[in-house]
């Protein structure tokens, strides 16, 4: 087995379109890590990128990029995200401990593609799109495409990852992310449920989206429930029936954490919560 | 200087501890070390077809392989005799160690594990309690018959996959049921607990000279020298153990772990053999605190009196007996004492599963058998419609309460004295309200382990005070702080002029180990015997020195000083220097062990564990407020009153109270092995096993209750353990207030608290 290091992006291409199909890209390392030492993955290189600081932090060009290298902690607590991307600030703050926080990347959630990948429900809801970038070119997929379902991706072997866009909230707007976890923190999702809802001038629900993960073999976009919630005022009752729409979506499991039951059942609690603070910031932002 | 005893005193270990300075078992070594690994059996039970170790041997840097044909042919055990250390026809459980590989590096050793092939005929585990008990059940071993009680230990009643019951039935039970106005049964279950220490288990060992010196950071060094020379089959004097720091241990770290493995592999391959567990091996092998059900029923009056009272438990030993034969006889203290139950039957039986062996885990057994006593005493205050704490109140204890084993508890009535402190603290009818709150209370005895200790304290040249104990500090501090305090206040010296050494079963009198809170009080107390004729020695030699007789000098202050005459004295540095060429060394040692306290050996059968020394009285109250939506539990509030004799170290005693409760948290509400039918722990990495973090853990308030125990050095009693004991009983209560609904298994699952929401929504 083979560690490598490379200095550049290009190099880093070069690497993978080389021997991309027998290579793990690795940056943070918590979860690949993990991984290679339950035996979960015996690649015969390891590529690591932690070194290219031009893949990090969020840049606001036209779009809002951030780079695939960006940690968690520098999502949680960097303004300029906390700003554009409250949920997804919320989010990255309960990944973990803060000691893999300030090593994990936003490219490596996505990447390993985990149902309960905390990053992957506020960036549904923000309309992400993944840049995957190859020795011959780049090509942009939505996010929705990317996850194909439990750690399985539409990554190329020859393809880095790179840059995550996403479109934050508009006037009007607010957003935010919850977790569901036995303890306080140190949690991997029991359930998480990313909401953003934008207003109309006299308070009706425009849009909305809704994200879930921990429930299903990969986060997504709840629809029905978005549709529910759509033209609404948020009255008990409409809540209440997405709340529905949200568990008819749902296909959890049982596991040690928690039974496929009890995830089912928290739902409509969280989104009866989650669209709540989405009002009140909505209303504090205008 | 006043003495330090009974103030807080700086730690002297807590700042290599927190630099990483510190030595501890797992990170010493030996120059010229080998490293070990065990193959561990891969099913919880099957027949071994054949062992394959060519491959594994035949692996660079491979030293040995070893198998149950190149270990004594012996079967050993804390209570019975009934555990080989490598496996040969079967395997009882996964991870049952079958090999070992010893390398020149930890990385080859492992490596060459998976090189070893072991070929089993799986059979289908015999994995729950039900399980075993039910009729024409598999037997976890056929052999049973042949295991002997180890030498010492009377036989006791068991049968097949049961392997020990103690029955206690002073007569009278059924007809005082038959009085009873009401009669309330209750069933409760509890999953095993992991320790969670911070340091995994380890072992170095070397053999020279036909002894075998093992380095160990263990509670109990001389129980590795007994049990390591009983597996091995020779004399416990050819065996050294020498302690380390400990990374923790709850209980863990008292019977033999790695220590063998070490010292077999050592003499076989005549090298220094190190031997350490990764975190997965050791949570898959410790010995966890046993799963249990509870079926408890009891008679009360309109009036308020409990009349009688059935407890039946049963406990999971898993695949050997290990010391879950001795916590049979737990119940027979707790079923019958903190309130007054005239008439009431125990049985309680250890029972064989093809599980991991559980053990000894900080208050042992007490935690889930105060749980099913507490939930239980809540249902029957709730039966009678009488305020809870009213009914606790109402049949409570009192000075001279007889336990079912006969013994005596002269001082039984501190307990009311200890809900008269919480309710001045927390008052009952303030706490737990508003919407989805609720409040629990739980009352406890417990003990303190009776186990001797020695200690010898030589007066050096500079005026340090050497104390020489085979003491282990676990973290309490109760050596760090409490012996050494103890021991300064003999002189009247500070107690950062103390030195005390590591344990060394070559060195020390034997010692009972960091265990049931038992060192400040037994040691401190062999401190202070020693103290007595150190002091004779001080004086008379300062007396000489002063050209004084002995009567008119003292102690006090560092010094020797003629009495009345505070400018005429020496330093007790120049009274050892001088007594050194006049008398020989100033050194004197002192012993202790509890005296037993009277008890009625005719009240039960199978009482290998007969009675409770040193008493202690504990009252816990938990405020809560539960998640409706998700069921999560917060404690919102946590109050302990201990009677602690008397607080060495007063803030050592509340840290041990902090984490005592955090750790029942943990038991209460996160933690909980689970054992799937394939007889597999669902959880098996700190990932799926869940402890708490310091955000899910309240601020405590502790009450110390002081009340000199007469035996205990300046009247100290154990404090450290108990206070994990009524945690789950007390959560437990405060949560099934809140909800309004049946809480019986610990832990307690948000979906739990659901279920339990739900129940109320239905009544």
């Amino acid at each position: 087995m083979e560690f490598r290091t490379v200095g550049s992006i290009e190099e880093a291409l070069a690497c993978l379109a080389d021997v991309g199909d027998e290579a793990q890209v690795v940056a943070g390392g918590t979860d690949v890590m993990i991984q290679h030492m339950r035996r979960e993955i015996n690649p015969s290189l390891f590529l690591y990128i932690g070194n290219l600081c031009e893949m990090e932090g969020l840049t606001k060009n036209g779009s809002h990029a951030i780079g695939a290298l960006t940690t968690h902690r520098h999502l949680a607590t960097d303004p300029l995200v906390v700003a554009a991307f409250p949920a997804l600030a919320e989010a990255a703050s309960t990944v973990g401990s803060w000691q893999t926080q300030e090593v994990g990347t936003l490219g490596g959630n996505l990447c390993n593609a985990s149902p309960a990948a905390d990053t992957v429900a506020p960036l549904l809801i923000a309309d992400a799109q993944v840049e995957l970038r190859r020795a011959s070119g780049v090509r942009r997929l939505p996010l929705d495409e990317f996850l194909l379902g439990r750690r399985s991706t539409a990554r190329l072997p020859d393809e880095l990852l790179t840059a995550v866009t996403a479109r934050p909230p508009g006037e009007r707007c607010g957003e935010t992310y919850l977790k569901l976890g036995r303890r306080s923190a140190m949690e991997v999702a029991i359930a998480g449920l990313a909401v953003r809802l934008t207003f109309d001038a006299v308070g009706n629900v425009e849009s909305a989206k809704v994200a879930a993960c921990a429930v299903a073999p990969r986060a997504y976009r709840a629809v029905e429930a978005e549709s529910v919630l759509e033209g609404s005022r948020l009255e008990e009752g409409t809540v209440a029936e997405a709340g529905r729409a949200l568990v008819d979506s749902a296909t959890p499991i049982d596991d040690a954490r928690a039974s496929a039951s009890y995830r089912r059942h928290v739902l409509p609690g969280l989104l009866v919560r989650a669209v709540a603070t989405c009002r009140e910031r909505a209303v504090e932002q205008r | 200087m006043s003495g330090s005893v009974g103030k807080s005193v700086p730690r002297l270990d807590a700042e290599p501890k927190v630099r990483g300075e510190a030595v501890y078992g797992v990170d010493f070594e030996l120059t010229g070390t080998l490293y070990a690994a065990l193959v561990l059996s891969p099913v919880p039970s099957g027949r071994i077809i054949g062992i394959d170790t060519s491959a594994a041997a035949a692996q660079a840097g491979v030293r040995a392989v070893v198998t149950a044909e190149d270990a004594p042919d012996l079967r050993s055990g804390l209570a019975l005799d009934d555990e080989p250390l490598f496996a040969s026809d079967t395997v009882h459980y996964e991870g049952e160690p079958i090999a070992a590989v010893v390398a020149d590096s930890l990385k080859a050793a492992r490596r060459a594990v998976s090189d070893v092939i072991v070929n089993i005929e799986e059979s289908p585990p015999v994995a729950s309690l039900e399980a075993a008990l039910t009729e024409g059940a598999p037997l976890v071993h056929e052999n049973w018959e042949t295991f002997a009680p180890v030498p010492g230990l009377p036989e006791w009643p068991r049968q097949g996959n049961v392997v020990g019951e103690m029955t206690a039935d002073p007569g009278g039970v059924d007809e005082a049921f038959a009085g009873a106005d009401h009669i309330v049964e209750d069933v409760f279950v509890a999953d095993r607990q992991y320790q969670a220490y911070l340091e995994p288990k380890s072992a170095t060992a070397i053999y020279e000279e036909d002894r075998y010196t093992i380095h160990v950071s263990h509670q109990y060094p001389w129980n590795v020298r007994s049990r390591t020379a009983r597996a091995l089959g020779v004399n416990p004097s050819r065996i050294r153990v020498i302690g380390h720091h400990m990374g923790g241990g709850f209980g863990a770290r008292l019977d033999v772990g790695l220590e063998p493995y070490a010292a077999l592999l050592a003499r076989l391959v005549r090298a220094p053999v190190k031997l350490v567990f990764d975190r997965s091996e050791d949570l898959l092998t410790c010995n966890s605190r046993e799963n249990a059900i509870i079926r408890i029923r009891s008679g009360v009056m309109n009036d308020g009196r409990i009349v009688a009272r059935e407890f039946l438990c049963d406990m999971d030993c898993g695949a050997y007996a290990t010391d879950t034969v001795f916590l049979i006889s737990i119940p027979i203290f707790l079923a019958g004492s903190v309130y007054e139950v005239p008439s009431t039957r125990v049985v309680a039986r250890a029972v064989y599963t093809n599980t991991t062996p559980t053990g000894a885990f900080r208050g042992v057994s007490g935690t889930y058998l105060n749980f099913a006593l507490e939930r239980h005493t809540d249902n029957l205050a709730n039966t009678i419609a009488m305020d809870r704490r009213e009914f606790r109140i109402r049949n409570l204890m009192d000075d001279g309460h007889r336990m079912l084993n006969g013994q005596i508890l002269t001082d039984a009535g501190i307990m009311r004295t200890a809900f008269a402190e919480v309710e001045a603290v927390a008052p009952w009818a303030d706490m737990g309200k508003g919407p989805n709150r609720g409040v629990g209370m739980a009352a406890t005895l417990w003990l303190t382990n009776p186990a001797p200790g020695q200690v010898t304290l030589k007066l050096d040249v500079d005026g340090t005070l050497g104390v020489i104990t085979g003491a282990s500090e676990i973290g309490t501090g109760a050596v760090a702080m409490g012996v050494r305090q103890i021991a300064a206040d003999e002189l009247g010296i500070d107690p950062r002029d103390v030195i005390v050494t590591m344990p060394d079963t070559d060195v020390q009198g034997h010692d009972g180990g960091a265990q049931g809170s038992r060192t400040t009080h037994i040691v401190g107390r062999a401190v202070r015997e020693a103290g007595t004729g150190l002091r004779e020695q001080v004086v008379r030699a300062g007396a000489r020195l002063l050209g004084e007789l002995p009567d008119d000098v003292e102690i006090g202050d560092g010094h020797v000083s003629v009495k009345g005459e505070w400018n005429r004295r020496v330093t007790l540095a120049e009274v050892a220097t001088q007594a050194l060429y006049d008398v020989g060394p100033l050194v004197a040692s002192g012993s202790y062990a509890t005296p037993t306290p009277k008890y009625d050996p005719d009240t039960a059968v199978g009482l290998l564990f007969p009675t409770f020394p040193t008493p202690t009285y504990h009252v816990h109250i938990a405020e809560v407020e539960v998640d409706p939506d998700t069921g999560l539990v917060t404690v919102l509030r946590y109050v302990v009153v201990q009677e602690v004799g008397k607080a060495i170290t007063p803030e050592g005693v509340i840290g041990q109270i902090q984490g005592g409760v955090a750790q029942g948290i943990g038991y209460a509400l996160y933690e909980g092995l689970q054992i799937g039918e394939d007889g597999r722990y669902r959880q098996r990495t700190l990932e799926a096993y869940r402890v708490p973090i310091a955000l899910d853990v309240p601020r405590v308030e502790a009450v110390l209750l002081e009340h000199p125990d007469e035996e205990g050095p300046h009247g100290a009693k154990g404090a450290a353990e108990p206070p994990i004991v009524p945690v789950a009983a007390a959560i437990g209560n405060a949560i099934a207030d809140a909800t309004g609904g049946a809480i019986n298994r610990i832990p307690i699952t948000p979906e739990d608290v659901l279920d339990a929401l739900a129940e109320n929504r239905e009544d």
